[in-house]
């Protein structure tokens, strides 16, 4: 398979003006800028093959949003080089744009006092799509995302699910081969999220479309991405499948155990770390090379009935991801 | 070109969608109009008034014509471009296969078009209610002159206006006061829309016959009152010719500048 996207060893650095709280920081600020650096991006690398679904993922600020805008060509790298569908983003050139689509969460290229066909008409346009293939495209999105009855109502009276579909079936009209989602179940209600969800899954494997989306919503990774980048601090710390996430950044294991009766269950603490205790469940974190070990001291030690061990979950993982407290 | 045609048409239908306030829009208009007539109407109520060279029927028709040529030159919805780049809704246009400066001016086109055709109806009324001493120029000659500065005046302030904007790049809060400044202040004032250049002291009326912004309105006006003529309006048109090529070539550049400084801030 080909490379859709290649980034080498990317940088972006932002200047931000500081301010002092306060109307005299304003004032202080008009006489005295200053300025801070920013470094979003601090050198990422990696590729992505046609047709995969990655899942970006990483605390807040950590760079993800940054790496979407400079793969769609928004964003003019401070160094490194960046390359989708053999292409530089920066260039924009129409035969690029026409084949790519990034759909943020929060904004919105509708046109908000006007029905939503008239942007999609509008991008028919813009994107030069032959009216059959148009009409084509629009139905297979109206169906699959449920929204025919809403085209002709105006945006501003839209909720903000039915608007993001509208902004979604807007952004796919002429068919992207790269897609880049951004927080795309953002503000969605669990149905619409998991409608959301089916859509992209479909979209992916129907059409091979590569997709690279970022999100905090644990549904939507676990179920989607197959791949994940972690990135945190604007460097990467992990780049592969969701399940070598664990391997590579649980530290611990966890074992289940039942037991006959509610003897010595104050010396369980010399096992592990005892993270529930409701007799006769009991959970117990051991770090991961200490699990024979612990296991077998308490099947010795304790009445166990019945043991398991098993893997911390993935979410567990992710949360950590999100709270930034992964480290390499 | 199909694709600025749609764009056109979505102008076009978008400005009619608050009804009321369109209607509003126009009623100020036709009050602007009886308020200036009669303005001037009082201040030349004597026959014999000239002031700086202009009668009753000459200021008239100079005040009407700065009110159509200003319709035309200075509705321009281009302005929205800084709070576009301020607000990261640029990126929304920067994604697509199209080019941003033609997207605005085919809705600096369409709203001109709007308050154009409006505008004529409302002159043609009120000139019957009004029956103003108006000066109609008749010389075919003059005329396309007059539409060729008319569109040099469209490109020299689009330019202008996209030039303005891109300073939101650098400094977003400082973009509403560039506004200000620039399309207020120097364009209303040196543009001729406040007061004909030519009350001016001659040596100023001299620096500011080479600035870029007498050619929005005052020169356009001028040559259609027959006030600017032969070689003086070949000039005219060159220094407006060559004002439109440094301006583009300046909005290019600092345009190019610019995007390299986006941070598409915003979500």
């Amino acid at each position: 398979m080909d490379k859709a996207v290649i980034v080498d060893r990317l940088v972006k650095d932002f200047e931000v003006p500081q301010k002092e709280p306060g109307l005299s920081g304003a004032i202080k600020s008009l006489f005295s800028p200053k300025k801070k650096t920013i470094h979003a991006l601090r050198g990422i690398s990696f590729t992505i093959q046609s047709g995969e679904l990655v899942g970006f993922i990483g605390p807040n600020g950590a760079g993800k949003t940054t790496t979407l805008k400079t793969l769609s060509g928004l964003l003019y790298p401070s160094s490194g080089f960046v390359e989708v569908l053999e292409h530089d983003p920066w260039d924009r050139a129409p035969e690029y744009l026409k084949q790519i689509a990034l759909v943020m969460g929060q904004k919105n290229q509708l046109w908000w006092d006007l029905p939503a066909i008239e942007t999609f008409e509008l991008n028919r346009a813009i994107y030069e799509i032959p009216t059959k293939t148009y009409n084509e495209n629009l139905k297979e999105l109206v169906d699959l995302l449920e929204i025919g009855k809403l085209i002709n109502t105006p945006v501003r009276k839209l909720s903000l699910g039915q608007r993001m579909r509208m902004e979604l079936t807007a952004a796919l009209l002429h068919k992207p081969k790269v897609l880049f989602l951004d927080e795309p179940t953002i503000g969605l209600d669990i149905i619409a999220q998991q409608k959301m969800r089916d859509f992209i899954y479909d979209y992916n494997t129907r059409f091979g479309a590569t997709i690279i989306l970022t999100s905090h919503n644990m549904d939507d990774l676990t179920n989607l991405a197959r791949r994940v980048i972690v990135i945190d601090e604007g460097t990467l710390l992990f780049d592969g499948a969701l399940e070598e996430l664990v391997d590579k950044f649980a530290k611990e294991k966890i074992i289940k155990a039942r037991l006959a009766n509610g003897e010595n269950l104050k010396d369980l603490g010399r096992i592990g770390k005892v993270k529930k205790l409701a007799f006769p469940e009991v959970i117990i974190a051991v770090p991961r090379e200490a699990t024979a070990v612990a296991a077998s001291e308490l099947l010795q030690n304790f009445p166990v009935e019945d043991l398991t061990i098993e893997e911390i979950p993935i979410e567990d993982i992710i949360r950590k991801v999100f709270r930034g407290e992964l480290t390499r | 070109m199909k694709k600025y045609l749609q764009i056109f048409k979505i102008s076009f239908q978008e400005e009619f969608v608050y009804k009321l306030n369109f209607v509003m829009w126009r009623v100020r208009n036709v009050f602007q109009i009886f308020l200036t007539f009669f303005l001037w109407s009082t201040v030349f109520a004597n026959p014999q008034t000239v002031i700086f060279g202009y009668d009753r029927s000459k200021i008239l028709t100079y005040v009407f014509g700065i009110m159509i040529v200003r319709a035309l030159v200075m509705s321009a919805r281009a302005a929205d471009i800084s709070s576009d780049i301020a607000q990261g809704d640029l990126s929304n246009y920067l994604l697509k296969p199209m080019t941003y400066f033609k997207y605005w001016f085919t809705r600096d086109v369409s709203s001109k078009a709007l308050n154009l055709v409006f505008a004529a109806v409302e002159f043609a009324l009120l000139f019957v209610i009004l029956q103003p001493p108006f000066y109609f120029q008749a010389n075919p000659v003059i005329l396309v002159l007059f539409f060729v500065s008319i569109i040099l005046a469209v490109l020299i302030y689009f330019f202008i206006l996209i030039l303005v904007s891109s300073l939101t790049f650098w400094a977003p809060e400082l973009s509403w006061g560039g506004h200000f400044l620039i399309t207020i202040v120097i364009v209303e004032a040196l543009s001729g829309a406040l007061f004909p250049i030519n009350i001016l002291p001659i040596t100023f009326q001299y620096i500011v016959m080479a600035t870029p912004f007498p050619y929005l309105i005052y020169f356009p006006v001028q040559v259609y009152l027959g006030n600017i003529t032969g070689q003086a309006v070949l000039g005219g048109l060159m220094i407006a010719s060559a004002w439109c090529g440094i301006l583009w070539l300046g909005m290019n550049f600092i345009w190019q500048k610019g995007l390299k400084a986006y941070e598409s801030t915003g979500r």
